[in-house]
């Protein structure tokens, strides 16, 4: 694949022989190369310390001369069965989704790691998350969770009163399955995953060990694949082997946002959990990273940017209620413009307008 | 020669013929003996192995009835009524438990009777006799005392009064001698004879069903065995279906030729009575146990019996013939995992009413746990036992530690405070933020009298300066006397 990168520079006769392989790559590989449209938020000026020529191979990059300084940079990805927009889960971060070629891919062996055993609290959080979000189209079903009794002990077995609160995951759902040895946790993760009746199967394995090598994981992939199940591998203090799995997402713990009251942000309190991402790898190999929050109450991902308005819900368990019947007459319609920059001003962000506070610090 | 101690002094245990040619003697001293013979070789008796020696005869003596019973220390039960035909009739069947034996290389006797009594007297005063029904009298008439199975002193007190033989017991009158002798004397009496019945308990419960194939060339491969448990599985199919059950509780024996047996249980979550499920289970269970079923010479009896039985609930397949039973495949898998690694393999957390956090879920092995996850639509649904909904649930973590790990806090801001910094597994950590305390108490109604009241715990939800969050509490309260123990600080679980 690596060829590809130089295709500019090549004849037009190196061009038809790169042409026929790459037919042949895609005869080989059962599904035609697709051509992507990047999206903007993903442009190359829109990521720093994106370089474009350092694509590394995993993908490919078709560009003429004339589109390489526009946004609209077409991109080819390859490898995926079915690259249906439903094949994707969407964590519902759009720059996230981009970055990731629509999602994370539903039937699919995915990496989620931990650079260290004490971020085991982030990683298990995240993972969950992402469970939580497949859990809303498959409600009911079970999550098996396979793990080595090395990490068990090391970080601490899943606290089904914890999932429960945070992500709604029934202690009844869970099955939990502590393998002496990781020769043992890869079976039973393999049983699971050619399984259609687990809504998500995760694994976890500390370190990296041998064992989990490219033949080890590409056959999860397979079966995960084939039963259209997402199965979810937590490393632990791992190193970025190479595996088979399509996605690798680096997770670390962020400080968390103050919890919100009505009267603003409750000071020096812990609130909603909050995670580092980093795209390790990926299909379309964008890098980036994200700063996410968890949301328990409507069990959806939010992105926390740097100046983001802290938005106080309007239901605190659940999501909105219904609309009122009827319009209320005695005020305008909430969407028109003028009251929403009225509404602003009623509440000005610290960032907007600095000088708002400057008075009440002298004081 | 054997030596067990007894009242202090060794004694002989038991001895071979050669040492029973030297003119020595069970019971005897070994001092007195080594004082005749000093060339004697003496063993010190363990009892353990001969129990366990007859326990693995017992097991192999299954493959006659599965009603075996173990008698005293020296003796089995072997209960083959309705059994005898399978072997070629009564005599057929003692030769060849005889002769197998012999092979093995073990000096039995055997006596068959229709009471227990009667047949424990026949092995030890005949060897190889065949009592048919009504002659026990005549068996145990010219018997000595001892083959009544009576305590020794009942016997020395009989014997002083001149009844030597069973048979002047019997025509003895009763009534005095129940007086004088206790009634177990008449009991045995009874029993041997046939006018009381006799229960041989035996030493496994027995299977409500079992299907069996003997083997004409001993099996050795793994494979064989699997494809003989595909077999015996679909034999034992119409039988489960007649009776409307199915299996919980298999297992499989495999009868090595020289005697050794090997029992292979497996569990099932459900009831099961599919052969291809069944073959399944045992195949995992099989890999599991490749290194240690030692075939040797090869299986030349393979029994699967189900141990324990359940109502099968028939379920009524779409037109597409499948089932769509998430559940059945759920238990499957936890079966087979289950097979292969354990009882512990598969867990399934249960919430329990409780405020103690490692109180609060208990795991439970998958088959012990309350099933029926998710009502099928045919049923109705199982009334909701809903826990009371509080606005503001306790928060808590989503890792919890096996047991809390100690921590090291060198200070904290404010006595009852969270710490500003600790130290956990040897790194160091600074707290950026604290929330808490949340006392937790412990639970007094499950004290014993007396015992000390368990300290309190605060628990503090911190994040440190890098973003992580953990749990930690402090178990105990600061307290001015000055003998009283520092609180101590825990790891609890960690916050996603």
């Amino acid at each position: 694949m690596l060829l590809e990168v130089n295709v500019m520079a090549m004849s037009a006769v190196a061009r038809d022989t790169i042409f026929a392989l790459r037919r042949q790559i895609a005869k080989i590989e059962g599904t035609l190369p697709e051509r992507l449209q990047a999206p903007s938020g993903c442009a190359p000026e829109a990521i720093p310390g994106k370089v474009r020529s350092s694509f590394p191979s995993g993908m490919a990059q078709n560009q003429t001369p004339s589109d390489a300084a526009g946004p609209d940079m077409t991109i080819v990805r390859r490898g995926l069965a079915v690259a249906s927009a439903d094949a994707f889960l969407h964590t519902g971060i759009d720059r996230l989704d981009a970055a990731l070629g629509g999602g994370l891919p539903k039937a699919a062996l995915s990496e989620i790691h931990g650079l260290e055993t004490r971020d085991a609290g982030a990683v298990a959080g995240f993972a969950l998350s992402l469970v939580s979000l497949v859990l809303r189209e498959k409600q009911g079903l079970p999550i098996l969770w396979v793990g080595t009794a090395e990490i068990f002990h090391e970080a601490g077995m899943p606290y089904a009163r914890g999932l429960h609160a945070l992500f709604g995951i029934v202690p009844g759902q869970l099955l939990f399955s502590e393998a002496p040895k990781l020769l043992d946790a890869l079976w039973i993760a393999e049983e699971a995953a050619r399984m259609t009746a687990f809504a998500a199967v995760i694994l976890e394995i500390r370190g990296s060990p041998r064992l989990l090598d490219l033949t080890a994981t590409r056959r999860l992939h397979a079966r995960a694949r084939s039963a259209g199940r997402p199965l979810l591998l937590l490393r632990q203090a791992g190193e970025a082997d190479p595996t088979a799995a399509p996605v690798r997402l680096i997770v670390s713990a962020a400080p968390a946002a103050s919890r919100e009251t009505l009267a603003g942000p409750l000071a020096g309190s812990i609130g909603r959990p909050a995670f580092k991402v980093d795209i390790g790898k990926s299909r379309t190999a964008l890098p980036g990273q994200f700063t996410l929050e968890w949301n328990p109450d409507e069990h959806a991902f939010a992105e926390r940017t740097e100046n983001s308005v802290a938005v106080v819900p309007a239901s605190g368990r659940g999501a909105d209620p219904a609309p009122a019947f009827g319009a209320i007459l005695a005020f305008p319609a909430l969407a028109s413009p003028a009251v929403a920059s009225a509404a602003a001003g009623d509440q000005p962000s610290r960032q907007q307008h600095p000088a708002h506070r400057s008075p009440r610090r002298a004081g | 020669m054997i030596s067990h101690r007894d009242n202090n002094t060794q004694r002989i245990a038991a001895l071979d013929e050669r040492a029973e040619a030297l003119r020595l003697k069970r019971g005897m001293g070994i001092a007195d003996a080594r004082a005749m013979h000093p060339s004697i070789d003496v063993v010190e008796a363990d009892p353990e192995a001969d129990r366990r020696l007859l326990e693995g005869l017992a097991d192999w003596c299954d493959r006659y009835t599965p009603l075996v019973a173990i008698d005293a220390e020296d003796g089995l039960f072997l209960d083959v009524t309705g059994c005898t035909h399978l072997f070629g009739g009564e005599r057929a069947m003692q030769d060849e438990i005889l002769a197998r034996f012999f092979q093995q290389g073990f000096d039995v006797r055997a006596g068959l009777a229709s009471t227990p009594g009667a047949a424990w007297a026949a092995a030890r005063f005949h060897g190889d006799r065949i009592v048919a029904g009504g002659e026990e009298e005549a068996l145990l008439s010219p018997l000595p005392l001892s083959a009544l199975r009576i305590a020794p002193e009942t016997r020395a007190s009989l014997e002083s009064v001149g009844l030597r033989t069973a048979g002047a017991v019997m025509a003895a009158p009763r009534a005095p001698l129940a007086r004088r002798f206790g009634a177990t004397l008449l009991l045995r009496l009874d029993q041997a004879l046939g006018r009381l019945d006799e229960a041989v308990s035996p030493r496994l419960p027995v299977a409500p069903l079992s299907v069996e194939r003997h083997l004409a060339e001993p099996v050795v491969l793994t494979d064989d065995i699997e494809r003989l448990v595909s077999r015996l599985a679909i034999a034992l199919k119409t039988d489960l279906e007649r009776r409307g059950e199915g299996a919980r509780t298999l297992a499989l024996l495999l009868f090595r030729v020289d005697g050794a047996v090997n029992r292979i249980a497996v569990g099932t979550s459900r009831p099961m009575r599919e052969p291809r499920l069944i073959q399944r289970l045992f195949h995992e269970r099989l890999t599991a146990l490749e290194q240690s079923i030692d075939a040797g010479f090869g299986f030349d009896l393979v029994r699967l019996s189900v141990l324990s039985v359940a109502a099968f609930d028939l379920v009524q397949g779409d037109l597409t013939g499948e089932t769509d039973d998430d559940d059945a495949d759920i238990a499957l898998f936890a079966d087979r995992v289950r097979a292969r690694l354990g009882e512990a393999a598969v867990l399934k957390p249960v919430v329990v009413e409780s405020h103690l956090p490692e109180r609060a879920v208990k795991t439970v092995p998958f088959a012990e746990a309350p099933q029926g996850r998710a009502p099928a639509a045919g049923r109705p649904a199982p009334p909701r036992t809903a826990p009371p909904m509080t606005v503001y649930p306790p928060e808590r973590p989503v890792r919890l530690f096996r047991s809390p790990e100690p921590i090291e806090v060198p200070a904290t801001e404010i006595p009852e405070g969270p710490p500003m910094n600790f130290r956990w597994r040897r790194a160091l950590y600074r707290v950026a933020r604290a929330e808490g305390p949340e006392r937790i108490a412990a639970e007094w109604w499950r004290q014993l009298p007396g015992e000390e009241e368990a300290p309190t715990r605060d628990y503090y939800r911190i994040e440190d300066s890098e973003g992580r969050r953990y749990w930690l509490y402090r178990q105990g309260l600061y307290s001015s006397a000055a003998q009283a123990a520092p609180p101590r600080w825990f790891m609890h679980g960690v916050f996603a």
